[in-house]
């Protein structure tokens, strides 16, 4: 990067370390900013120092939150029976954004992965059976993705939490709605008719 | 850009971008092949469940001039491997074996063999036998198939044939196999080793793979011999594999025990 000025040089070292960023990205990004006016680069500046100065982790749920505890885990109308286990806050929001589930949840902050070296305590789940031994649940729905480290993460928690809750429910899995039957795989297919249902 | 078509087995992958995955497989006709599946991780894609981990398939690739990495167009399972994956022991003994196959073998180096060692593996996790053995049973194999045989019958700088008596000999990495006890060097790189796990591990070489899954070994010396191959595998890879480190944590917060690998 001998050809950059060094403060440029720094900003596209810095966007390269974002997930999904390589060199050419980051110079097109950083060469995008010189180009914007002064007080939108501020006004990004800021937004970046501002959510690394502010946000921290709920310490009930590990959700990012502005408040400790955050507002789920505040909030009285939220059933304090009904847990969800989810991998990252993406996955909170998303589970949010279906307006069915009203009760309250449990960020493990990663997944277990055998191939990456990751495994059970780098997640949060001494946390996790510390809460429900404090405050027991009545379901716990494991909400983790349906592959290989969500699968396996699923299994070992439905393990550690045999004793620990009544109920431990994993998220249905099988066809997305307006998919097409005869282009879903063997095993998509083989879940979605495991967790079949009846009707009417 | 050609393209090419071969059974493949994932072995590895990792998320890639916004929604695409970088996917590693072992296959038959080209070895490891690392590719970019476009779109693989929306809900919708036309990969499918086809890219989780073991999954053999068809796998049908364009090579790309500018880059190492393949461009994956499709991949049609052929055997999927979900109870291996969904088996927290049998996963992570696959896993650990598909982790020595992909550090150990190079990019485009084809080996037939050792695809159908790693078939033949996935395949054992799925039958009731034990995993810790199906994942013996392939690292031995597995180094004698990449080049890194150790040479049991004799000590390497005497020549005094093994087992040694009541002595124990001393495994040399470094050289290649058995040193007796008085030619070990201290500090050497290497693991001790009692005569009767050289006789196991030279009579598991001999056997045929389902005798091998079948042989019936008292659990010390399965512990001990496992222990050597993980020691050889750390030693060629360089470090100790990550799954191993998993393995460590989930027998631990478990409350399992267990040798290696």
């Amino acid at each position: 990067m001998a050809y950059y000025p060094e403060p440029v040089a720094r900003l596209i070292d810095a966007l390269q370390k974002l997930p999904g960023i390589g060199p050419k990205t980051a110079q097109r990004l950083t060469f995008f900013l010189l180009k914007r006016p002064t007080e939108e680069v501020t006004a990004l500046s800021e937004a970046i120092a501002r959510v690394k100065a502010q946000i921290v982790n709920c310490s009930i749920c590990f959700n990012v939150t502005e408040e400790d505890p955050c507002q789920i885990c505040s909030d009285p109308a939220r059933d304090a029976r009904l847990l969800c286990v989810v991998e990252e806050p993406n996955d909170l929001l998303a589970m949010e954004r279906t307006g069915q589930y009203r009760g309250r949840y449990h960020v493990l902050l990663g997944v277990l992965s055998p191939l990456d070296g990751i495994g059970p305590e780098d997640l949060r789940v001494r946390e996790l059976l510390a809460r429900l031994e404090g405050q027991p649940a009545d379901e716990v729905i494991l909400a983790t993705n349906p592959n290989v480290e969500g699968e396996a993460t699923a299994i070992y928690l439905a393990k550690l939490l045999k004793s620990l809750a009544p109920r431990v429910t994993r998220i249905a899995r099988g066809l997305p709605v307006g998919g097409d039957l005869e282009y879903a795989d063997e095993v998509t297919l083989g879940k979605a008719l495991e967790g079949r249902r009846e009707m009417g | 850009m050609p393209l090419r078509k071969t059974q493949a087995v994932v072995i590895g992958r990792m998320a890639l971008g916004e929604s695409d995955r970088l996917v590693t497989f072992y296959a038959r006709d080209c070895g490891k092949v690392r590719g970019v599946a476009k779109g693989a991780r929306r809900p919708r894609s036309r990969f499918g469940s086809g890219l989780e981990l073991f999954t053999q398939g068809q796998l049908l690739f364009f090579e790309t001039e500018r880059s190492d990495l393949a461009r994956v167009d499709s991949f049609d399972i052929l055997h999927s491997f979900q109870s291996v994956r969904e088996n927290l022991e049998r996963l992570m003994y696959g896993s650990w074996a598909v982790e020595c196959l992909g550090r150990l073998s190079a990019d485009r180096d084809p080996n037939p063999a050792l695809y159908g060692l790693l078939l033949r593996t996935l395949k054992a996790l799925e039958t009731p036998c034990r995993p810790p053995r199906a994942a013996f049973c392939f690292a031995l194999r597995a180094v004698d198939l990449l080049g890194h045989r150790l040479r049991l019958d004799r000590c390497l700088k005497c020549g005094t044939p093994s087992p040694f008596g009541s002595k124990s000999g001393r495994l040399d990495f470094t050289a290649g196999g058995l040193v007796c006890e008085p030619c070990a060097t201290y500090g050497s790189d290497g693991v001790d080793l009692s005569g009767l796990a050289v006789g196991g591990l030279r009579r598991l070489r001999t056997l045929s793979w389902d005798e091998a899954l079948r042989a019936v070994l008292p659990p010390a010396l399965e512990v001990e011999m496992a222990g050597v191959l993980e020691a050889q595998m750390a030693r060629l890879i360089g470090q100790v594999p990550r799954t191993t480190r998993f393995r460590t944590q989930a027998r631990r917060a478990l409350g399992v025990n267990g040798g290696s690998p």
